[in-house]
């Protein structure tokens, strides 16, 4: 064991530092190559202006009023929650936004219980898809206030809102959704 | 070589910032239209192929969103090109050659507005090592280019005033130029530097629009219409990517891409009608024209780039605009140009006739 701070001049000069990285090059055959460049900074620092467009202003708007509003395609019916403003599959305009509650049932979900950098929520934590109902689309969103355990497909669902001074163009203004079946009440 | 050709061309208008589109929103009108002049269904299509960049975007994949106005419900055949349209265009008349459909349908969309400022974005197509630390102004590459143009005799600042008026003032003859006027020389010299020797109106203004041509092969491209803009050649080069190394008073990439495209079309540039080049400052125009041995043709008839450059839809437009003057009847042959890259440095030759090879 040495200790670094003894030896400053080593750590200031890694190239004449080991001898193991030295061996290769002792090889006969193998030619002496400069020291290659392994880091260089050049941060870059970009701004953006995101155009949400007509149809998901429409949505973004309704969740800042505590509304979540879908729109039907007026050629095959479906209905889009959130809605763009062309439907995806006929592209005739969206009819006018109505509102949904929001219930619904959690079609497919998953566990996340891996940490990584920038992480917003404490592993372990539950994303699902969730079928809101008369919404032919599915809406992702969180599912607290159960254990991840008692999660299942089928599992009917409510949407928790943010406080009305807290409420923005976002879906964050839905907490998360959590399970609306008596036995959780 | 399979007959294919350009039957059809539509724009949205170039707008300094769109801020109430999104992708699809500025595409769908503009497909609609495409496709409706030629009485052709989206199920008709056999092939999409689209060119932008995430640059712009500032979202990765960030094209995926304009799948919307193409209706990628049930799924459909295609393929996109993170550069300008222009190349997407290529590659659709690629697929055509192979005959594996009859219709493709190309578009482009370019966001310049979305950047807040484009000078932090731009240095990242620059060589990360030597050239993008130094970030040198987004003009900067072209104001060398343009300075040893003029030092070189091939120029002058008052040539490049010309082209400029001539530009701007074609322009107001196209409704979907985002700048136009009838400027005079002198009020374009008193504009002031931004890059020397480039001033304001040498600098194509950057904007947001969309641009969709459609493609046919044979005899499905003489069912959609009574005239058709054949291509007849098309080639694409690239010069070296460390400009230092270029002479950068002349374009080698142009010249081989207009020789190879001469070859498979059986006519030259210096023999077409009209040519619209991609010229994003004033100086690339004679330089272009001196690569492709452009002699008595109308340059930019549309106004060009100067008049509007929608980022990466401006080469397609180039495409667009000159097979729009074969299919009305106003050229017999045409010579569109697209760029992509700093000074000039990839570039493509499409040379298009009103007949089909014979």
């Amino acid at each position: 064991m040495r200790e670094p701070a003894s030896e400053p001049s080593v750590l200031r000069e890694p190239a004449s530092e080991p001898s193991v990285l030295r061996e290769p090059a002792s090889e006969p055959s193998a030619p002496t190559l400069p020291e290659p460049l392994t880091t260089m900074a050049s941060p870059f620092r970009m701004d953006y202006t995101y155009v949400a467009g007509t149809g998901r202003s429409v949505f973004l708007r309704g969740l800042a009023e505590g509304r979540m509003l879908a729109r039907r395609c007026p050629a095959c019916a479906q209905v889009y929650l959130p809605p763009p403003e062309f439907c995806s599959r006929c592209l005739s305009r969206l009819d006018e936004p109505f509102e949904l509650d929001g219930r619904g049932v959690i079609s497919t979900f998953c566990v996340v219980s891996f940490p990584f950098p920038g992480q917003v929520h404490e592993p372990p934590y539950v994303v699902a898809h969730i079928q809101v109902e008369g919404s032919g689309t599915r809406l992702m969103h969180l599912v607290r206030e159960v254990d991840p355990a008692d999660v299942r497909i089928g599992m009917e669902v409510e949407p928790v809102w943010a406080g009305e001074d807290e409420r923005e163009n976002s879906l964050t203004s839905i907490r998360h959704y959590r399970p609306a079946g008596d036995e959780y009440a | 070589m399979r007959d294919v050709a350009v039957v059809s061309f539509a724009q949205s208008p170039c707008e300094a910032a769109n801020r109430r589109d999104d992708m699809a929103g500025i595409l769908l009108p503009v497909i609609r239209e495409a496709l409706g002049a030629v009485g052709v269904d989206r199920d008709d299509v056999d092939f999409f192929a689209s060119g932008s960049h995430d640059f712009f975007e500032g979202r990765t994949f960030a094209y995926i969103e304009s799948l919307d106005a193409v209706g990628a419900w049930p799924p459909v055949s295609e393929s996109h090109v993170e550069m300008d349209a222009a190349w997407a265009f290529a590659e659709a008349w690629s697929w055509l050659q192979l005959g594996e459909g009859d219709i493709a349908l190309v578009y482009g969309i370019g966001r310049g507005s979305l950047a807040a400022d484009l000078d932090q974005v731009l240095p990242a197509q620059l060589d990360p090592y030597f050239l993008a630390p130094l970030r040198p102004h987004r003009d900067a590459l072209a104001g060398l280019q343009a300075a040893a143009m003029i030092d070189a005799g091939l120029t002058s600042e008052r040539d490049l005033a010309e082209i400029v008026v001539r530009s701007l003032s074609a322009a107001t003859g196209n409704p979907y130029a985002q700048k136009s006027g009838h400027l005079g020389v002198d009020q374009v010299l008193d504009a002031p530097y931004v890059s020397t020797p480039l001033r304001e109106h040498d600098v194509a203004p950057v904007g947001d629009a969309a641009a969709v041509v459609v493609l046919a092969a044979g005899d499905a491209a003489r069912r959609l219409g009574d005239r058709q803009a054949w291509v007849r050649g098309l080639d694409h080069r690239m010069d070296t990517h460390y400009p230092g190394v270029r002479n950068l008073t002349r374009s080698e990439s142009t010249r081989v891409a207009a020789a190879r495209a001469a070859e498979l079309a059986g006519f030259g540039a210096s023999e077409v009608d009209i040519a619209e080049l991609h010229t994003e400052y004033s100086h690339a125009e004679p330089l272009l024209a001196s690569a492709l041995g452009l002699e008595r043709t109308v340059v930019n008839p549309s106004g060009g780039p100067l008049a509007g450059r929608p980022v990466t839809a401006t080469g397609l437009v180039r495409i667009g605009e000159a097979a729009r003057r074969i299919l009305d009847g106003r050229a017999g042959r045409a010579l569109a140009h697209a760029t992509n890259g700093p000074a000039l440095q990839h570039n493509l030759v499409c040379l298009m006739s009103g007949e089909a090879a014979a």
